[in-house]
């Protein structure tokens, strides 16, 4: 199975080029008697030694561009880079230096730790060995210091429940036989962009708009100290079009359209595109010209792309073991005990509907004729891949874990990707799921029930990656931030009258959504969206990151429409801008212009 | 500002190079065509509102680059690409009170924006859009924002300095053609595998890098009084730099740069490889010497350290904005037409100068970012204060720009330094101004003086919430002793406080020398020059450097214990 590590901010100025048929003895040799050396004989006076040792190299490269209405947005071209992370652990698995917060970081340029270090790109032997070394004794000084740190800290608190910081598991040996994919011509790549950007030329009443497309592929060799090691091949394409105007009152519109595979070929071809980029303008022109909803309360049906992101925004975040670390100090511990997740004090408790349950399958390689872009056969701490119930007939029954043990999880599920929990394919089925006729009846029914004038149904939700808005800002969790995941606005939703009839709604958010809602789902359909997505996790503990952090994994959701029966439905709070004060330059007559600059 | 301003400076040496000579042409100009129909669209409108405006420029920097960087004779990245990014300047009020005015009082709403928009260079339309949505938005913020300023202005005492926010300047026209820079990256990464193996033989060298960058910048600029520059510029660049560390924790830097505005003008493969041994050398002999403890005392400068001295203690000081903003310490202000430095020194800044002592320099341009033509400023005349670097916000006695209005793509231009030239009318030799040290030393009785022979570069706090310090970072001190004997010794920052250190300047020596680097503050990263003999310095201090606790690696290196 392979998957890559798709990217979306980083798609302007990713780079080409590098020989990624590498001979990957040497390099795999180099970590190898590195590790050995150091399982050894690293160790200070009167201080632990290494109980593990994992080494990651990653070597990536990719060809990506970005078009704004016809015109390319910069262009870049090189070697790809390969980088080496280290993760290192001492003390014992009961006890390491790993879920501590450290603010008290070594400060010095020559030993680097925590961050990935540059390898050379080609297979030297003495150099390979120099940057492991440097980078390894980096990491065994900052190991034992964050430990007596630990200890230190923990030495005034009675632990109320001992938790194991490390998991054992099975080694595991894993090569990928694949072939690297090929990565689609820099020129395709380019037309395609120069071409679907220019589709909004024709739109003046669409304000901003950029289109992004491209491929990387990303090989991972990895090694730990109890005998595990893997070599996996990732590649993944995509292609993103992004569109914002304002209504003329100034509600700023947004939507997206964006189709994901594992390699070029594999997306749809240009007129699919087209046509799919020309329905979000019309989307957006009919958001334009929809009336809001001010206040509603009552039945909601979600559907298609809409159930998926719900889910993929509000459960899924829940479903993940992430373990607030200690730390050694008490004002900066906020940050991450407001990451404590609910879900930890659930297990075994009812989360669902009883026709409901949560499968994470990252085996699964389809779900019908739709291919899923989750899944993998080893994760990235070298766990093999399996299928894993969370959520059984509405009953919790375990958390997605990495080997970083929590309450009631002592064991790694096999989740571990980007350095975190995440879910791989997350499948949300329903036992009697109810055909399309029924669950829109029943939505009716439950109109009708409360004596209100229509219901809602929701069609497509705002994704947190997909956004042209300029407020990328910081992704750490401050005090409180993670308790409630929070829900896009929804771009597009219908009120639907017992007669059957839609009317668009121009722009709404949903009050008061969380997790426990979904214990409230009275009905989910038989046919179930597969639907490709990125989960972006705030950065739990942005002071004791280990291994790599890349761009965030792609998981695949295959769930069903989903019908709530008491949801708050509310028009987007907050001042409203104004619209432009002229009109788009796109609008006026147009003259054509001589090349060159 | 409470900004430290960062001046990260690095030494250059240069072979012969030829000069790119701008040609004033007409041709095709789409861009600046765009960019003039699609301003002329928003004055139109935008000055016709309730708040109207009465300024708008823009400014689109586009910026071609490659870059390869090897490490211990190996390539780790090797690079190419292009990108631009448009800067509007919008102003609404008048020039006497526009919204650019500070807010006094409330420091987070004077805080730089960095607004980084890139936009494309070969579609007129797409530019055009961007260029509309981008004027939108800041129109907006700047009726907003003056009204805040209005506010500000009543609320609070009278201010100090009673100049306008915006100086009147004419017109420029200036089209220079886009330079083309066809540059092949793979001779270079086999060139930077050479500069970068010799490192490798060394297990206590933990780090040595080389980097070579080429690049052309060209910007389009037009504004709303007629202005229409283009002009264009390319700079190639190569860094080498490698640490070392002491027993001590110590970590020990060299580092090496060369700057020429053409390839040619890079030092050839030998000249390199020589100063890699250098520094391999240094880096052996930094291991093993002496720490110095915090001293006072004579010293002397060489002109790369006195180069970076004054830029650091004077040209920061001299930028006209700082004069005005209440938050700033104003050292000079009220200095003009007295004596600062001895009538043998004067101090020029002059981005019309493109080389000196057969080096480029980096610092040269021949408009600003606010448009205006670029021209020679004496600042300091035979010792006296004659004038400030100034952008178009006037200040009290200066009421135009001399063309020092700089910044870096996605911020707003302040009055920044360009070249800065330190000249005597009186020199002496280097063995003469090492004699003048020796002289003090007996007379103070002092056991030692120092040389400060290379810096990495330095920083200064100009504002009044932090004393008015400035640091020197020196990478390579000698002791100097009475008897003439000079010893490499490791472990001090030059300090001092600006007034202090004027006074305390003596004599300066024939042998100039220059630094290219980017100096850093609230506008960004800019490339500036600083050239200057070396001078004597009768009394200097130098405070413990920041020191890594981190031990040597534990493993020796791999290949001598496998």
């Amino acid at each position: 199975m392979k998957r890559g590590a798709i990217c979306t901010l980083w798609m302007t100025f990713l780079l080409t080029g590098l020989p990624l048929q590498a001979q990957d003895n040497l390099l795999m040799k180099a970590l190898r008697d590195e590790m050995g050396r150091t399982m050894e004989r690293l160790q200070l006076e009167e201080m632990d030694r290494p109980y593990y040792v994992a080494y990651w190299v990653r070597e990536s490269e990719g060809r990506s561009r970005t078009a704004i209405l016809g015109g390319l947005l910069g262009r870049g071209r090189g070697s790809g880079n390969r980088s080496l992370s280290v993760e290192l652990r001492v003390g014992d698995h009961d006890l390491d230096n790993t879920n501590f917060t450290d603010f008290g970081r070594l400060r010095s340029r020559v030993v680097r730790e925590g961050f990935p270090v540059s390898l050379p790109l080609r297979d030297d032997y003495k150099e390979l060995r120099r940057q492991i070394w440097l980078a390894t004794d980096g990491a065994y000084k900052q190991a034992v210091h964050s430990l007596a740190k630990k200890r230190a800290s923990l030495q005034n608190k009675t632990r109320v429940e001992e938790i194991p910081d490390f998991s054992r598991e099975e080694p595991v040996e894993y090569r990928d036989e694949g072939d690297m994919a090929s990565l689609p011509a820099e020129a395709r790549v380019e037309e395609t962009v120069q071409e679907l950007s220019a589709l909004f030329k024709g739109m003046p009443q669409v304000f901003d708009s950029r289109v992004s497309a491209g491929q990387s592929r990303v090989r991972i060799y990895f090694i730990n100290s109890e005998g595990s090691s893997y070599i996996r091949n990732f590649s993944s394409a995509s292609i993103q079009a992004l569109a914002a105007t304002q209504a003329a009152d100034g509600t700023h519109l947004e939507d997206f359209v964006v189709a994901r595979g594992r390699q070029w070929k594999d997306l749809p071809d240009q007129a699919e595109l087209e046509a799919r980029i020309r329905a979000m303008a019309e989307r957006l022109g009919g958001l334009r010209e929809a009336g809001f909803v001010e206040r509603y309360n009552g039945p909601v049906l979600f559907e298609g792309q809409a159930a998926a992101e719900l889910v993929s925004q509000i459960l899924a975040p829940r479903l993940l073991a992430l373990r607030p670390p200690v730390a050694d100090n008490p004002i900066f511990g906020r940050f991450g005990s407001g990451s404590r997740n609910p879900f930890l004090e659930k297990l075994g408790s009812r989360v669902l509907p009883r026709f409901l349950s949560v499968i994470d399958d990252p085996t699964a390689g389809s779900h019908g004729e739709a291919p899923l872009l989750g899944g993998y056969e080893v994760d990235e701490e070298g766990v093999r891949s399996r299928r894993t119930t969370v959520v059984q007939r509405g009953i919790l029954k375990t958390l997605l874990a990495t080997r970083t043990p929590v309450s009631g999880v002592s064991n790694s599920t096999g989740n571990r990707r980007n350095a975190r929990p995440s879910p791989s394919n997350l499948f949300l089925v329903s036992r009697n799921g109810l055909k399309q006729e029924e669950i829109s009846r029943e939505l009716l029914d439950l109109v009708e029930e409360r004596g209100l004038d229509f219901g809602i149904v929701v069609r497509r939700i705002g994704s947190p990656d997909m956004r042209l808005s300029r407020e990328r800002g910081f992704f750490f969790a401050m005090p409180g931030e993670e308790e409630r995941p929070r829900l896009r606005p929804l771009t597009e939703a219908y009120k639907v009258f017992p007669d059957g009839r839609e009317e668009l709604i121009r722009k709404a958010v949903i009050l008061g959504l969380s997790a426990s809602s979904f214990r409230e789902i009275a009905a989910a359909s038989e046919a179930l969206t597969p639907h490709h997505t990125t989960m972006r996790l705030p950065m739990m503990n942005p002071f004791s990151s280990i291994g790599f952090m890349g761009p965030p994994p792609i998981i695949s959701l295959v769930v069903p429409s989903l019908l709530f029966e008491d949801l708050a439905l509310r028009r987007p709070p907050g001042d409203i801008p104004r619209p432009p004060l002229l009109a788009s330059p796109l609008s006026q007559p147009r003259v054509r212009e001589p090349a060159g600059r | 500002m409470r900004l430290p301003h960062r001046g990260l400076l690095f030494p250059t040496l240069l072979a012969a190079a030829s000069m790119l000579a701008g040609h004033p042409v007409r041709g095709a100009t789409p861009v600046l065509d765009a960019m003039k129909e699609e301003l002329q669209r928003s004055v139109e409108t935008l000055s016709k509102q309730p708040t109207p405006l009465y300024f708008l420029s823009y400014e689109v920097t586009g910026n071609r680059r490659y870059s390869v960087r090897a490490s211990f004779g190996n390539i780790t990245g090797s690079s190419e690409g292009e990108n631009a990014v448009v800067d509007v300047d919008l102003r609404v009020g008048s020039p006497e009170l526009d919204n650019t005015h500070s807010i006094r009082g409330d420091r987070l709403s004077n805080f730089p924006r960095f607004a980084y928009q890139q936009t494309p260079l070969e579609d007129p339309e797409a530019l055009r859009s961007i260029l509309w949505r981008r004027t939108d938005q800041q129109y907006k913020a700047a009726v907003e924002q003056l009204a805040k300023v209005k506010a500000n202005v009543r609320v609070k005492v009278e201010e100090e300095d009673q100049a306008g926010d915006f100086s009147a300047e004419p017109a420029q026209e200036w089209l220079e053609e886009p330079l083309p820079l066809d540059f092949d990256r793979s001779p270079w990464e086999e060139k930077l595998r050479r500069y970068t193996a010799p490192f490798s033989g060394y297990g206590h060298i933990y780090s040595a890098n080389a980097t070579l960058s080429a690049n052309v910048e060209t910007r389009w600029y037009v504004n709303s009084e007629g202005s229409e520059i283009r002009t264009s510029q390319s700079y190639y660049r190569l860094m080498i730099m490698a640490y070392t560390k002491a027993e001590d924790g110590m970590e020990l830097p060299r580092y090496e740069s060369f700057f020429s505005f053409t390839p040619e003008g890079l030092p050839d493969d030998s000249r390199i490889l020589e100063t890699v041994q250098e520094m391999i050398a240094d880096l052996q002999a930094l291991r093993k010497a002496p720490l110095v403890d915090p001293y006072t005392g004579p010293a002397i400068l060489s002109g790369r350290a006195s180069g970076v001295f004054f830029h650091e203690i004077l040209g920061h000081r001299v930028e006209g904005h700082r004069q005005k903003r209440e938050e700033e310490g104003q050292t000079f202000k009220k200095m003009v037409n007295q004596k600062v430095l001895p009538e043998t020194f004067s101090v020029i800044f002059d981005p019309t100068v493109r080389r000196r002592e057969s080096m480029d320099l980096v610092g040269a341009y021949r408009y600003d970012n606010q448009g205006v033509k670029a021209r020679r400023v004496p600042v300091i005349e035979n010792g006296v204060l004659k004038n400030f670097l100034m952008s178009r916000t006037p200040i009290e006695g200066f009421s135009r720009s001399n063309g020092h209005g700089r910044k870096q793509a996605g911020l707003a231009a302040v009055a920044r330094q360009s070249n800065l030239f330190v000249e005597v009318t009186r020199s002496h030799s280097r063995e003469e101004l090492k004699a003048m040290l020796i002289d003090r030393l007996k007379q103070e009785d002092k056991p030692f003086g120092l040389y400060f022979k290379d810096v990495q570069g330095g920083f200064t706090f100009t504002g009044r919430t932090t004393p008015n310090m400035f640091n020197v970072l020196p990478v390579m001190v000698y002791r100097i002793y009475p008897d003439g004997r000079e010893e490499l010794v490791r472990g001090v920052d030059l300090i001092g406080t600006p007034l202090t250190a004027f006074s305390k300047i003596t004599a300066a020596d024939d042998q100039f020398e220059s630094f290219n680097g980017i100096c850093g503050a609230e506008s960004g990263g800019v490339p500036v020059s600083a050239v200057s003999p070396a001078v004597l310095v009768s009394q200097i201090e130098v405070q413990k450097k920041e020191k890594s606790v981190e031990r040597l690696p534990i493993l020796s290196p791999p290949w001598e214990s496998p």
